[in-house]
């Protein structure tokens, strides 16, 4: 046994607890998880059946923590996992598994696949199975404090222009903010008017805000490549962050796996409880807007639809924000089949696309996303994960759907009236 | 009256045709285009100069630069590189230029900004930090609008 494969089965071993123990002895093989995912129903291959993903997870289950297993093990009737077979698995276990949790939902007895692939994953990370991309990422993330290697002296730069652009000041490090922004690598580089748009919605809010110069980064790679330490080491970041500047809430970007690391996985990671609330930034807009401080103009009168991040839809459990805003300013907003809850993924989160090897499955799993638009047949597509909208972009791309996709956060933005304000100081 | 501020930029912008916010806008996106070199992208503008250009004419390079755009964007957890992501822009810029018309938007503002921002990206990358586009822009629409 190799010594990566020996740290891998023994990362393994630990991180199988009580409930991935209560989950493989509760599968009852009825294949349902399997109709639940796109890489399945869209390749037939049964490969990509969920529960089979996690297969040397499980005979090691069976061979360190059963009965039998461990009798199977003695007389020689049990495989072992090997080197060869971890890195078959590299595929099943990330290129095809975004993490969105269809699976765990429809799942009859209440199996978890998702935790337990992200458990699984822990293991393949540490015996270095972990595709390439991924790995770069989190290693980007330790060094550099960003999974795509953003410095402070770009985000400055991107705050320059926008302050410029929208004539509002963009600011940092403002101690007693109500709001500490976070963004995600994604943004800071596609998509720089999400910075635009939250200060336009801020200024009409009339909230303080303000970014972190030393944790600006939301995008938790931990989480994505399966490494607990190095999810902790980046929800840590902000968290001290948020309570050096003593702000009420942190605003989670849109970005669906920076929403869940820091949201519903922030506290146990890190042992303790924060001191400050965290909201995905739809959270905050749908509060606004209950509290009347949104007050936006006009309508869009095209057909729209809207795709739900899974992480924020369906582990998070956002369902009703979006569409209260997506009916503040559309005229004409049409749900595809399967929206919200159970909504369809778009085949790219929990680091997929970071794996370029993994493209070509994406693309064959993006029919599902493509059969869902084909049935309403929408002018534009709107989403509010800036992954989910360069994936999808790509697919349309692919399939020559001429179908614009918009961030909501600045289709919300885009209805409020342009403010008069003096332009900020150094510009 | 020369432009001398983005408002001043804004209000003549405003005035113009979309024919001639295509042609004014192509001018701006000309400066950055070193920064893609795609041919697709150098196609889109040269067509937006052009004050006779067709509907088929503009929907063919409109959908040719729309691609470039899609596939310049930076994916999640790869490497950035600050240089290559200008042409993100650049495309996003080419797009506006021989975009369909959009009511209440001015596509050479849209496009002046991604141009900009495609100047930010240089700055990024810490190779420029100044580069005066606005005020390049501005002679650009006072030339344009005085001949």
């Amino acid at each position: 046994m190799s010594a990566s494969l020996e740290k891998g089965v023994r990362v393994l071993k630990e991180v199988i607890d009580a409930p991935i123990a209560s989950y493989f002895s509760s599968c009852v093989h009825c294949g349902l998880c399997a109709e639940a995912c796109l890489f399945y129903t869209e390749t037939g291959d049964p490969k990509y059946t969920p529960i089979h993903k996690l297969e040397p997870m499980r005979r090691l289950y069976e061979q360190e923590y059963t009965v039998l297993g461990r009798l199977k093990k003695l007389i020689g009737l049990s495989k072992a996992v090997t080197d060869a077979e971890l890195a078959e698995w590299q595929e099943l276990v990330y290129n095809s598994c975004t993490l969105c949790g269809r699976c765990s939902v429809v799942c009859p007895v209440g199996n978890d696949i998702v935790y337990m692939v992200r458990k699984f994953r822990e293991g393949m990370s540490a015996s270095g199975n972990a595709p390439d991309g991924i790995k770069g990422a989190a290693n980007r993330t330790i060094t550099i404090g960003s999974p795509m290697g953003v410095k402070l002296p770009a985000v400055k730069a991107q705050m320059r222009h926008v302050e410029e652009d929208y004539g509002l000041p963009i600011p940092m490090d403002v101690e007693g903010a109500e709001y500490l922004v976070m963004l995600s690598s994604m943004e800071i580089m596609n998509f720089p008017e999400y910075l635009g748009a939250i200060a336009k919605i801020m200024h009409q809010a009339g909230k303080t805000w303000t970014l972190c110069s030393t944790a600006f980064e939301a995008t938790n790679a931990g989480m994505q490549i399966g490494n607990s330490d190095l999810a902790r080491v980046i929800v840590s970041r902000i968290v001290d962050a948020a309570e050096k500047l003593k702000v009420k809430t942190v605003i989670s970007p849109e970005c669906g796996h920076a929403y869940t690391a820091l949201r519903w996985e922030g506290a146990n990671l890190m042992g303790r409880s924060f001191g400050f609330k965290v909201r995905h930034i739809i959270e905050v807009l749908g509060e606004f807007q209950e509290q009347g401080l949104l007050k936006t103009e006009g309508f869009e009168t095209d057909r729209l639809t809207f795709h739900d991040p899974c992480q924020l839809a369906r582990r998070g459990g956002v369902i009703k924000q979006q569409r209260n805003l997506m009916n503040m300013v559309s005229k004409n907003f049409v749900e595809m089949p399967d929206a919200g809850f159970m909504n369809w993924c778009c085949g790219g989160g929990g680091g997929a696309s970071a794996i370029e090897e993994g493209e070509e499955l994406r693309l064959e799993a993006f029919k599902k996303k493509k059969s869902q638009l084909d049935t309403v047949k929408p002018d534009r597509l709107v989403t509010a994960c800036a992954n989910c909208r360069i994936v999808m972009e790509e697919g349309l791309e692919h399939y020559q759907m001429n179908l614009p996709v918009v961030g909501l956060t600045e289709m919300i933005a885009d209805h409020i009236p342009n403010p008069v304000v003096a332009k900020p100081e150094g510009n | 009256m020369a432009t001398t501020n983005d408002k001043e930029f804004r209000t003549k912008l405003a005035t113009l045709s979309v024919s001639q916010q295509r042609q004014v806008a192509a001018l701006f996106v000309q400066r950055v285009f070193a920064l893609s070199n795609d041919a697709r992208i150098k196609a889109a503008l040269d067509m937006a100069k052009r004050a006779d250009i067709s509907d088929a004419e503009l929907a063919v390079v409109s959908q040719a630069a729309n691609t470039a755009r899609v596939e310049s964007y930076a994916q999640c957890g790869r490497d950035s590189d600050w240089t290559t992501q200008a042409g993100l822009f650049v495309a996003k810029a080419a797009v506006s230029c021989v975009g369909p018309e959009v009511e209440g938007e001015n596509l050479a503002w849209d496009a002046a900004m991604q141009v900009r921002v495609a100047r930010t990206c240089m700055a990024a990358s810490g190779d420029v930090t100044d580069h005066k586009e606005a005020e390049a822009q501005y002679a650009i629409l006072d030339n344009f609008l005085n001949t």
